[in-house]
């Protein structure tokens, strides 16, 4: 498993944002928040279900009095059964997130993580319990957002984990500019232990217009090439074409493993992502 | 050289290098520019792109045009562009200036010098060599002579030496000199005479046999100043109580004004009188009125704005406080208030003039402009003829009839007396006391009126005789003479037929008695003395400008008796002359002024008609174009920079709103700083002044303030901020410890809320010091503060006041003062008479007339500007130390008030 590459100070000032990334994430998903979807028949839970003769082997306990008070009958209250799903994230980490085009707009990273927390919040009200890749425990409960958040740095850097269930649910986040084989080795990998998942693809919104203009010398954030254009102007219908096919790409590449694909742009409100990736996780 | 309309080139073949612009553009077109840099995530997406668009990025055009115009600076700013240049003085060969520095020359010096020194460029740029001609000699006392022919550069540095001579040029010999330079040179020269326009001899033209010998030996070019007059300011006539100053001038055509300033010894003008010339006129004259005792401070007198020596007169003794010696015949009694013989005399002429007592032979021993004997015979010997020399040699001798002088008249008289008085009134006389006939036209005398209540009751009477009338300056209603006078020699000798004492008439008990005696002394011809052939060294002598310096090493002493009729020249600059060491120097240098003996100025003849006539100071200079379009290029070049810069994204546009808000926030300060909340007085403790609504007044009281809350700052542990105007019943005095109020003569009486604001200043500690500047030596300053004082405090409650006790805490508190002057010294200063307990005694109001605002004042460079007066360093230290007093009384209290009882509290420890 590849070890995060994570430089200590940036962890450092990674923590310190992470209060208000946090309390962002609440915000966002509280715009974005819905009910417990229980499992319609009793078991464990909290909410009420219905009341039901006393049968001989129930526990005294169980007994509902107030109820039982109002007849000769005993009566025994059952809860619906809530079954608590675990849902594994994933962000991207890497140079390349810590792009942005413009000093108004968030990095890459900034959107993604914050992203993937209010969907934390959001699952965690859910009673839903949330696994990062790359850490051995789950968390659950809504106090744990901030030690999942403060686990960030931790997690795995690329989306693979032996210890994820079965039949989970897996959400990755991140730019997935990497050629396609990557990503479809990770997906495949997941796939084939009947996780089923959705891939979010952030990016800034020069990445998709590509608005330089002139001469220009691009050069490489993750990796050390450069690529000398010419005049930018030219190539940009081109470049757009290349990414569109990147992006089918993709999107092909989940729908064969049965994933959802959505993109998202920094400079557009996370809610609506965070909306859709909810509506894709809601139970069938 | 190469000239093209009004810009000349001096190194024209760099021009060459312009049409080689072309070939810049080209070179920056095919040169594309450097890329800029751009970080990419997605760069994979952009790798191994077909190069479907070939189009090469260009240069935009307008940052090529920006190139090409930088470009074309620096060719053109090489190549030393002049714009309009001299044109030379015409022919060729050498050069000759001939400079005129003499008086005349001083005012206009730098324009004449410009223009000289334009054609000695030009001359440079033509390879010409040059010489000078100075027509005033030289401050070395040697002979006028021209230079030699000199490469024009050191020609250059030897005009920029020449000055303006404190004499006035001499023309007849700078004919002489430039035949001797002509004999050494005999070949055609051109020539530039830079002329002041004044004809400087006594009578004839000088000016025109130079211009023609100039113009005789190739083009002349005669540089003058146009529509400006040279001035002149000749010795002022001293009258009674005013200086009446004359200023001559060459006519001009249109009317003109000039000020004259009086200055003190340490420069600064104390008085200005404006005098107006009518169109065509040639003097005008205005009076500058100074009581006495200013204008014995007064030591010269300067045309402003034209400086020059002849602008310039120095005032020694003849125009000071006169020495007036007092003797009578009994020294014993003659101080006895009310009755002595020089008990009126002292007190009517100790304000105006220095009284020296003592025997005449002792008073005449020193220099004396007056001598008054009252009553007292003059025994023949030794004494009646060293009376009767100085009284001949210009002195004035003033004498008071009397019991003895009735008895024994003697022969220094103006008139031959009747021996015996004569009564007026009395038990055995029908006749009544006379009283005055107003005084006759003609008389020194005449303008005063005698009041009806002077009565004289015992004369001494002259002997008729024919010229008893024109002797007598003051006569009795009934015609009997009272004051006769005569003169003797150069001198005078004045009779009052009474006594100086009250015995025989009460005219020295009244106010004209004083009057008269101040025409008598200003009518003195000045101090009078044995001078002898005493040489008077140079002390300090004025260069052309009117400056004072170190003599010259040319400059001789001149004998004491000769200064009067001493011409300045080279050899006795005019300036200040002395014994060096002497111990009365100040008071007894004789001035030499250059104007004293310089006729009155007019125009020069016009110059001969072949010459080429120029205005100086009129015409623009040549002026180098070559630094400001080298300054150019760099500057479109550091543009150049910069566009490059953010076109490689190294400067992105983030910096050009960093910019935008440093430039705003720059802009913004000055208003920002400026607004002070109203709480911002107490912050700091502060001094304050109450505004008076003349901004005169309230400048210097800030002024005064800030140099006292400097001084208090650099000398105690006290620490004041600026100080601050206040009104009160407006502002909030409750932050200021001390109040300085200017008290002007026509200050309202405060209205409600501005007394009401001052009582409760004063009732709750604060110390208010009211100023009305006229006391002590400032005495008739500020006529009417008085009155205003009055009026001001009417509603304010001032607690009954005393004059300043000697052990008062206001002299103790940090220095140990005597007395407590601002700008004027003595007078008194008024505080609280009685101990209040509830206030710690300190006293809520200082009242004073000194001006001690004027006197702690300090202007931007940190100067005192305003003169203490009388004056002196130790005045300016004792005002601030006054003011430290002050504002340790207004801090602390009477705390300091224990060092009074220090003597009482050790002797009670046992010590």
């Amino acid at each position: 498993m590849p070890v995060t590459t994570v430089p200590v100070p940036w962890a450092e000032a990674l923590g310190a944002s992470l209060p208000p990334l946090v309390v962002q994430a609440e915000r966002v998903a509280q715009t974005v928040m819905q009910g417990v979807h229980g499992r319609r028949r009793p078991g464990q839970g909290d909410a009420f279900w219905q009341f039901r003769p006393y049968l001989p082997g129930d526990a005294a306990a169980r007994v509902d009095w107030r109820q039982s008070a109002k007849s000769d009958r005993l009566f025994v209250r059952e809860t619906e059964w809530e079954a608590a799903q675990t849902v594994a994230l994933w962000c991207q980490s890497g140079p390349e997130m810590d792009w942005r085009s413009d000093r108004m707009l968030p990095t890459k990273r900034t959107r993604a993580e914050l992203l993937l927390l209010a969907l934390t919040s959001l699952l965690f009200r859910g009673g839903e319990r949330v696994r990062l890749f790359g850490l051995p425990r789950a968390f659950a409960g809504r106090g744990a957002l901030p030690v999942l958040a403060q686990s960030l740095p931790r997690a795995a850097a690329v989306a693979e984990d032996g210890r994820i269930p079965r039949h989970a649910r897996a959400v990755l986040i991140g730019d997935f500019l990497a050629p396609l084989e990557q990503t479809r080795k990770v997906v495949a990998q997941l796939a084939a232990r009947a996780v089923r998942g959705h891939l979010l693809q952030v990016l800034d919104p020069a990445e998709e217009t590509l608005p330089f203009t002139g001469r220009v010398r691009f050069e490489g954030v993750a990796t050390p090439d450069h690529a000398l254009v010419p005049r930018v102007e030219g190539v940009r219908a081109l470049y757009e074409e290349r990414l569109a096919r990147h992006r089918d790409g993709l999107r092909a590449l989940a729908a064969a493993s049965g994933w959802s694909f959505a993109t998202h742009r920094t400079d557009h409100p996370p809610e609506a992502a965070l909306l859709a990736l909810h509506r894709r996780l809601a139970p069938d | 050289m190469w000239q093209a309309g009004p810009i000349a080139f001096a190194a024209p073949w760099l021009l060459v290098a312009l049409p080689a612009l072309p070939l810049l553009w080209w070179l920056l077109r095919v040169s594309p520019p450097a890329p800029r840099s751009q970080a990419f995530p997605a760069i994979r997406l952009l790798r191994d792109l077909p190069p479907t668009e070939e189009t090469p990025h260009r240069t935009p055009w307008w940052l090529l045009l920006l190139r090409i115009a930088a470009a074309a600076l620096l060719i053109l700013g090489l190549a030393r562009p002049v714009w309009q240049p001299q044109t030379g003085a015409g022919g060729d060969g050498p050069l000759l200036v001939v400079v005129d520095n003499g008086w005349a020359a001083a005012p206009d010096w730098a324009a004449r010098m410009a223009s000289a020194t334009a054609a000695v460029d030009a001359a440079a740029r033509e390879g010409r060599r040059v010489a000078l001609l100075p027509t005033a000699a030289p401050e070395t006392g040697e002979p006028v002579a021209a230079t030699g022919l000199m490469p024009a550069e050191e020609a250059r540095a030897r005009l920029a030496a020449l000055r303006p001579r404190a004499w006035a040029p001499d023309r007849e010999a700078a004919l002489a000199a430039l035949a001797a330079f002509r004999r050494a040179h005999p070949g055609a020269i051109a020539s530039l005479y830079v002329a002041d326009g004044v004809e400087h001899a006594r009578e004839g033209d000088a000016f025109s046999p130079l211009a023609a010998a100039l113009a005789e030996a190739g083009p002349l070019t005669v540089a003058q100043a146009e529509g400006r007059p040279a001035r002149l300011l000749p010795m002022p006539r001293a009258e009674a109580d005013r200086l009446v100053v004359r200023v001559l001038q060459t006519a001009l055509a249109a009317p003109s004004e000039a000020t004259v300033l009086a200055r003190t010894g340490d420069g600064r003008a104390i008085a200005s009188a404006t005098l107006a010339f009518a169109a065509g006129a040639t003097e005008a004259e205005a009076a500058l009125d100074l009581p006495i005792e200013i204008r014995n401070q007064v030591v010269r007198l300067d045309i402003e704005p034209e400086a020059g020596a002849a602008g310039t007169v120095l005032l020694d003794e003849r125009f000071r406080r006169r020495p007036v010696g007092l003797a009578a015949a009994q020294e014993t009694t003659a101080d006895a208030p009310l009755t002595g013989d020089l008990f009126y005399l002292d007190r009517a002429l100790s304000p105006y003039a220095e009284i020296r007592r003592g025997s005449p032979e002792a008073l005449l021993a020193r220099r004396l402009a007056v001598l008054i004997l009252a009553d007292r015979e003059i025994p023949e010997g030794r004494e009646r003829e060293a009376l009767t020399r100085w009284v001949e040699q210009g002195g004035m001798l003033i004498r008071f009839a009397g019991p003895r002088m009735a008895e024994r008249p003697d022969p220094l008289l103006p008139v031959t007396l009747r021996a015996g008085e004569r009564a007026l009134g009395g038990a055995l006389s029908w006749e009544r006391p006379q009283t005055l006939a107003p005084f006759a036209e003609g008389t020194p005398f005449a303008g005063l009126t005698p009041p009806t209540e002077v009565t004289v009751e015992r004369q001494v009477l002259a002997e008729p005789s024919p010229r008893l009338t024109e002797r007598s300056w003051a006569r009795l209603a009934d015609g009997t003479p009272l004051v006769t006078a005569a003169p003797r020699g150069q001198g005078r000798i004045v009779l009052f037929h009474v006594t100086a004492n009250a015995e025989w008439s009460n005219l020295p008990l009244s106010g004209l008695f004083v009057d008269m005696l101040r025409r008598l002394v200003a009518l003195s011809a000045g101090v009078q003395g044995a001078e002898g052939e005493a040489p008077l060294a140079p002390l300090e002598v004025l260069d052309g400008f009117g400056r004072l310096g170190p003599a010259t090493p040319a400059a001789a002493p001149i004998p004491a008796n000769r200064v009067e009729e001493t011409a300045a020249s080279p050899r006795h600059p005019p300036g200040w002359y002395g014994t060096p060491g002497q111990t009365e120097e100040a008071a007894w240098r004789r001035a030499l002024n250059v104007s004293a003996h310089l006729p009155p100025p007019r125009a020069a003849a016009p110059p001969p008609a072949g010459a080429r006539s120029e205005a100086i100071g009129g015409v623009p200079a040549e002026r180098d174009l070559g630094p400001w379009l080298l300054a150019l290029a760099l500057l479109l070049l550091a543009a150049d920079l910069l566009v490059s810069l953010v076109q490689r994204g190294l400067v992105g546009p983030q910096w050009g709103r960093r910019g935008i808000a440093a430039a705003l926030a720059l802009a913004l300060a000055g208003p920002a700083a400026a607004q002070e909340g109203p709480g911002a007085a107490a912050i700091a403790t502060r001094l304050a002044y109450i505004v008076t609504g003349n901004a005169q007044v309230d400048e210097i009281s800030r002024m005064g303030l800030a140099g006292l809350s400097d001084f208090v700052n650099r000398r105690t542990a006290a620490a004041l901020a600026e100080p601050h105007g206040v009104v009160p019943g407006r502002d909030d005095l409750s932050f200021y410890p001390l109040l300085y109020w200017p008290v002007l003569p026509d200050a309202p009486q405060p209205d409600a809320a501005t007394a009401a604001a001052l009582n409760a200043f004063m009732r709750h500690g604060g110390i208010i010091l009211m100023d009305t500047r006229d006391e002590g030596s400032g005495e008739g300053m500020n006529p009417g503060a008085g009155a205003a004082l009055r009026r001001v405090t009417r509603d304010l409650a001032v607690p009954p006041l005393a004059p300043v006790p000697e052990d008062h805490v206001l002299k103790r508190a940090f220095y140990l003062l005597q007395d407590l002057p601002g700008r004027y010294a003595g007078g008194q200063v008024w505080v609280a008479r009685d101990q209040d307990r509830a206030n710690d005694s300190v006293s809520p109001v200082i009242i004073g007339g000194h001006d001690w605002a004027a006197a702690w004042a300090q202007d931007g460079r940190g100067q005192n500007p305003y003169a203490t007066i009388p004056g002196g360093a130790r005045q300016r230290i004792l005002a601030y130390r006054f003011g430290v007093n002050l504002v340790m009384y207004a801090l602390t209290g009477n705390y300091k008030g224990d060092q009074v009882h220090v003597p009482a509290i050790l002797e009670r420890l046992g010590n």
